[in-house]
């Protein structure tokens, strides 16, 4: 397949609603040129796992999700072996007199193999999209078990014999930064990190993604929330919390922010009990800076 | 370890291994993949755009957020220095290395530590002088034990331990004694059989062992204690994963390495060497901080128990104190607060960085007996109550 040029994965992006700035694009453009893994750190609701789903789209291919989760193993992530049919195949076997070598080579073959999705990803006809998600949650046992596919694109299994990909999959790999990943894993891949966008980038997101919102209060809630990422809260609010906010409050019909309305629907933007008070605490203060006058009437 | 000399490239593959040397001598894992990985990158770019070039260069070199915080100064540094090469050949400068060799008399090793301690035998010791079983040794303040007491009490924390220093993960593992059935090699084991199941075959959860961050205060309030406890600690590392340790005052000092390689006494006379405020006054708060900048991202994770051995005695700001209480406290499996003073039956955490703490402690123990340290050890195999200082 061929890979496409920067200017077309600007514009592949722009087109899927993703405002990325030129490294973003950048590292997309490099990660599929080199063929290499990407891994995306950053803080929580910047869209890291959105960028997956947009190459998907754009590449119009398919997105192979796996979800790390501390615990995670081989079995969950690359393969296992279908044990109820193995098991029923050999009852059905029993009466005939067959060959044991053959037998076994019958039952650990291809049609009682469950691909698991990083198998599903090289085995895939077309070059998927794989998305790793979280991978900083999953045990670093696990990080062993990625290694080999991440540079050499094959899995092995003992029964079989080596798997090797009949097309190379695009992988993401994204982490919160919950441990810190091992120098191998960060080695085999190129590193992108996004942090919470600028001003300008976020009300250019909010105006894509939320095309109904007024232009007045697009910038008002995205200059609040630049203020409200200032404080220290225990969760700070992503984009998606802004797109959140964005979409209720134009769904309400409104073109400015007050203070009561702020109040009310601060629920969307922030989810941890303790952040709410402090901000609602705050928040002549956060809505001055943010240059909000509050109206009476 | 001599610096690179920059000599000036006529080729531009060249001046990229040049600039992947000069990032490997500034401590970027930059290896023989990544210059080709480099050079291959530039041949995929559009020609002539200098901020393409930058940026794609940045992708494929930097691996962690760090390093990306630094590429874009030291990319600009690099070609300012190899411009410079062109005209004369640069002298780099060495950074000065801060070695002081002379070696002061230490006035506090371990052992003369205890004998000083031994003279001024306190009211229990005069109790318990003449018999030590465990009983009464469980309750003994640990300033006051003897010599023989001490390896006594060596070996039973040992025992303990070891005894706690097991925890189960969630990943399995192949075993014949639990009931968790491992269906692949049961599979495989009843082939013979032609598929008939006669044997089972089980797996265990494998062992994790924790990973310790001590953080020793050794003002002149906490010197004894800190050694005393640093040494209990070594005394059993091998129950553990890892134990990197810090001692501060007035500034934080990374010690593991001099306590992994040395034998303890001689570590710790090398550590007060190096550490010139040791036994001053402290400022928790920055140290703490500091370690949260400099450390934190890497030691800390849900694995990690956090032990603070401190009075509390902060000169400090305390939203400095609170704020690097907070980043621990989130980042690690369980915060332990070790405070001698509280071992005295009036004691209420009043000094001011006792107080700003607290919310961020899981566990405020004296571990000044055995007794309390036993329940500080059992408490690191239990799970983060949330919210609730316990105090043992």
């Amino acid at each position: 397949m061929k890979t496409p040029e920067l200017q077309q994965i600007q514009k592949m992006l722009q087109e899927q609603g993703y405002i990325g700035d030129d490294t973003i694009a950048m590292s997309i453009f490099l990660a599929m040129k080199l063929e290499k893994p990407l891994l995306i750190e950053g803080p929580a609701g910047v869209g890291k796992t959105e960028i997956s789903k947009v190459m998907a789209k754009a590449l119009d291919t398919d997105l192979i999700r796996l979800q790390c989760y501390e615990g995670l193993d081989s079995t969950h992530a690359l393969y296992e072996w279908n044990y109820q049919h193995q098991l029923l195949y050999l009852k059905m076997q029993e009466q005939r007199v067959q060959d044991l070598k053959a037998l076994e080579e019958t039952i650990f073959s291809d049609k009682f193999l469950l691909k698991r999705p990083v198998l599903q990803a090289i085995t895939h006809p077309k070059n998927a999209v794989l998305l790793i998600d979280e991978v900083d949650r999953a045990d670093e046992e696990f990080e062993s078990f990625l290694l080999e596919v991440l540079s050499d694109w094959q899995v092995s299994i003992p029964e079989i014999g080596t798997i090797k990909a009949t097309s190379k999959p695009q992988i993401i790999l994204t982490g919160n930064r919950t441990r810190e990943l091992s120098e191998a894993l960060r080695r085999r891949c190129l590193y992108l990190w996004i942090d919470y966008p600028s001003f300008e980038k976020e009300l250019a997101i909010v105006q894509t993604r939320v095309p109904e919102v007024d232009i007045k209060l697009g910038r008002e809630i995205c200059a609040f929330m630049k203020e409200l990422r200032q404080m220290k809260l225990e969760k700070t609010p992503g984009i998606s919390e802004t797109i959140d906010w964005a979409r209720a409050l134009a769904s309400l019909h409104l073109t400015h922010l007050d203070k009561q309305l702020v109040e009310d629907t601060l629920g969307v933007v922030l989810k941890d009990w303790q952040d709410l008070r402090h901000t609602q605490d705050a928040l002549s203060e956060l809505l001055d800076k943010t240059g909000v006058t509050s109206r009476i009437g | 370890m001599q610096p690179n000399p920059i000599e000036i490239q006529t080729t531009l593959s060249g001046n990229i291994v040049l600039l992947c040397r000069f990032l490997r001598g500034k401590g970027f894992p930059v290896g023989a993949s990544e210059e080709s990985d480099a050079l291959l990158a530039l041949t995929h770019l559009p020609i002539g755009n200098e901020r393409y070039f930058q940026k794609a260069l940045k992708a494929v070199l930097t691996k962690n957020q760090y390093q990306q915080s630094l590429f874009d100064e030291l990319y600009l540094e690099f070609w300012k220095q190899l411009s410079k090469a062109g005209d004369s050949k640069i002298k780099q400068v060495q950074e000065p290395k801060n070695q002081q060799s002379g070696r002061r008399e230490k006035e506090a090793r371990f052992e003369s530590l205890k004998d000083w301690l031994n003279l001024n035998p306190t009211e229990e010791e005069k109790q318990v002088a003449s018999f030590s079983d465990i009983e009464v040794l469980a309750k003994k303040d640990f300033v006051d034990l003897s010599k023989e007491e001490m390896q006594l009490m060596m070996r039973l924390l040992q025992k303990m331990a070891r005894r706690m220093a097991h925890q189960k993960s969630r990943l399995k593992k192949y075993s014949k004694k639990h009931r968790q059935l491992d269906l692949r090699r049961t599979m495989r084991c009843n082939m013979r059989h032609g598929g008939e199941l006669q044997h089972f075959v089980f797996s265990q959860q494998k062992e994790k062992k924790l990973k310790l961050v001590l953080l020793c205060d050794v003002s002149r309030s906490m010197d004894l204690y800190s050694r005393f406890f640093v040494h209990l600690i070594y005394a059993f590392q091998n129950a553990y994963d890892k134990i990197e340790t810090f001692v501060f005052s007035t500034a934080l000092h990374r010690v593991s390495e001099l306590l992994d390689n040395n034998e303890f006494e001689k570590a710790f006379d090398m550590i007060s060497d190096r550490v010139p405020q040791w036994s001053g006054g402290t400022t928790i708060g920055s140290c703490l901080y500091d370690f949260t900048n400099e450390y934190g991202y890497g030691m800390l994770d849900k694995k990690t128990l956090v032990l603070i051995l401190s009075d509390g005695w902060d000169t400090g700001a305390p939203e400095v104190l609170k704020e690097a209480m907070q980043a621990i406290y989130k980042k690690s499996k369980k915060v332990f607060w070790l405070n001698p003073l509280a071992g005295s039956p009036d004691f209420s955490p009043d000094a001011l960085g006792m107080k700003t703490a607290l919310p961020y402690i899981d566990v405020l123990a004296s571990a000044h007996n055995l007794e309390s340290l036993k329940q500080v050890l059992y408490q690191f195999r239990q799970k983060r109550k949330l919210r609730n200082t316990s105090l043992v």
